[in-house]
């Protein structure tokens, strides 16, 4: 069986957007003591979510695998610094100045004035990072609407590989829904995204036409969902288009053959 | 601090439904002290048994349940069998037995109508004053590159008139539906969950013999099912397919913002011209 530990790690892990802190305080008051050891939890959800923090200027920056120098030092390419994060609470300290060593350090420039610009098109709120890996530049995206008063919360993540030298870039959008009044629905996607393109508005314009796709045929899928599975499932109504008439139950078991006629 | 078992319900309602059962025994692997009111009162996916003696399904739920044995509706015998004199305690009898009989045949056709396929079962259990009881629905389907599942919980609790001329209906449904579709166009799109709805009323009950009077309970409670599933398909309708839309949209429109803005703005003028 599962140990505690790895228990309570796994409930933090699959916080749904926005409602870190809400897990937390049923975890600690479930059970407090396992909250000390946590870090690693958090770590790994903060990256994987791309989680926010804010920097002393007020700008943001994200917490993600690929800005990550140590355990809990991190960097910031458009403001060329470096901080330390607490992972509990996602603050960022400790700022120092750092500029990256990049034979890349112009494209990820462009990029970050191109993807920025692309993103406040179609974005309300987002935060993006461009960081360089090897031969590619990572070019992601967060964007959170959280309405905890009305019991939603959202999340849209972007996460994409431009390979310099094949001019080719392949990534993945991933949606994340959580709706809780009186219940508990959650919606999450996975798309893979593969296009080419070269030079930073080219490739930005071709990131922003993939994914005007995507959530049209997403749009599309929810109504395939709806006329599909979801029908097929129950009824809106018999198909004598009429409601049941309970009191004459027992003279409808006679007639075996209404509904589907399934033997019984 | 919050109370450790509205704590443990808080967390369910947050951690991923599709994993429901799995975050339920890791709390209660935390908490074992949580185990039985964590059991009672939460609704999780409806497995079913096949029984012995009718060759029918039927489904499985705390309600039916004595230690890993359960209930058939159809032979009001437990599967697999316990000892006889525990049994004894269990297995419902006379008044009661007759009308979950009598309630599992009017499902039964219910459930043909409605879900054209599908298993139902009915529990009763008798109280102190009237009785309580359970509908079950279960349903799954794959077409079409989608998967889906269906899992209704009518939890009732029957509180009759001492005229025995009426009698209050109190009824806490559940309805747990998982979708999921994987295409070419959108790799993998899931959207699970479960909402809850709880509703009671007023209903009179017809005739003076006990036969007519326990007909007139399986009536009034299956008119109440069925009033309460079709408000839940319209509302889970909504939610699935109307509000995670919604908040797509509302984390990305489609429609370069500049153009939304300028939109506004000429519609604007266009009021304040008007308002001249």
């Amino acid at each position: 069986m599962a140990s505690k530990q790895s228990t309570v790690a796994s409930f933090i892990e699959s916080a749904p957007p926005g409602e870190l802190s809400n897990v937390l305080a049923d975890v600690k008051s479930l059970v407090p003591k396992e909250i000390q050891s946590l870090g690693s939890a958090f770590k790994k959800y903060n990256e994987a979510q791309y989680a926010i923090v804010k920097l002393k200027s007020g700008e943001a920056s994200l917490i993600t695998p690929y800005n990550s120098i140590s355990e809990d030092k991190y960097y910031d390419t458009a403001h060329s610094i470096s901080f330390r994060v607490d992972h509990t609470s996602q603050s960022a300290s400790d700022e120092e100045q750092h500029t990256i060593e990049s034979p890349h350090a112009g494209t990820i420039r462009s990029l970050h004035k191109s993807f920025a610009a692309a993103s406040a098109e179609h974005f309300p709120s987002s935060t993006i990072g461009i960081f360089p890996s090897d031969n590619s530049i990572a070019i992601l995206l967060v964007a959170n609407k959280y309405s905890p008063q009305n019991f939603w919360n959202g999340r849209w993540r972007s996460t994409y590989h431009l390979n310099l030298s094949s001019n080719s870039v392949t990534g993945s959008i991933k949606v994340d829904v959580h709706y809780y009044e009186d219940g508990n629905v959650r919606m999450t996607t996975s798309k893979k995204v593969e296009l080419s393109s070269s030079g930073a508005d080219a490739v930005v314009r071709e990131i922003a036409k993939a994914e005007n796709k995507y959530q049209e045929e997403l749009n599309r899928a929810f109504t395939t969902l709806a006329e599909g599975s979801f029908k097929g499932l129950r009824r809106q109504l018999p198909v004598t288009r009429q409601r049941v008439e309970w009191e004459k139950i027992g003279g409808y078991r006679l007639g075996q053959d209404i509904g589907g006629g399934r033997s019984k | 601090m919050a109370d450790p078992f509205d704590a443990a319900l808080d967390l369910l309602r947050r951690l991923p439904p599709s994993s429901t059962q799995q975050n339920l025994n890791g709390i209660i692997s935390l908490r074992p002290d949580l185990e039985e009111d964590l059991l009672s009162s939460v609704d999780v996916a409806l497995t079913s048994k096949r029984c012995p003696k009718s060759g029918r399904d039927f489904l499985c739920c705390d309600y039916n349940r004595d230690g890993s044995s359960y209930r058939s509706p159809w032979s009001n015998q437990f599967e697999p069998p316990i000892d006889p004199e525990d049994a004894a305690d269990l297995i419902p009898g006379g008044r009661v037995r007759r009308m979950e009989v009598a309630l599992n045949s009017a499902v039964d056709v219910y459930r043909e109508l409605y879900y054209e396929g599908g298993t139902s079962s009915a529990y009763l259990w008798a109280l102190e004053e009237g009785f309580a009881g359970v509908v079950l629905f279960k349903k799954t389907s794959s077409a079409g590159g989608g998967k889906g599942s269906w899992d209704s919980i009518h939890v009732l609790e029957v509180t009759e008139a001492t005229s025995k001329r009426s009698a209050h209906y109190k009824l806490t449904s559940t309805v747990i539906l998982d979708l999921g579709l994987s295409s070419a166009a959108v790799d993998s799109l899931d959207l699970a969950g479960n909402l809850t709805r709880q509703t009671q009323s007023d209903n009179p009950l017809s005739g003076l013999r006990d036969s007519e009077i326990e007909q007139s309970h399986v009536v009034n409670i299956g008119r109440m099912v069925e009033d309460m599933e079709t408000r839940m398909r319209n509302l889970l309708q909504e939610v699935y397919f109307g509000k995670a839309k919604d908040v797509v949209g509302d984390l990305r429109s489609i429609q370069p913002l500049s153009e939304v803005g300028r939109e506004r703005d000429a519609h604007r003028e266009v009021i304040n011209k008007m308002g001249r």
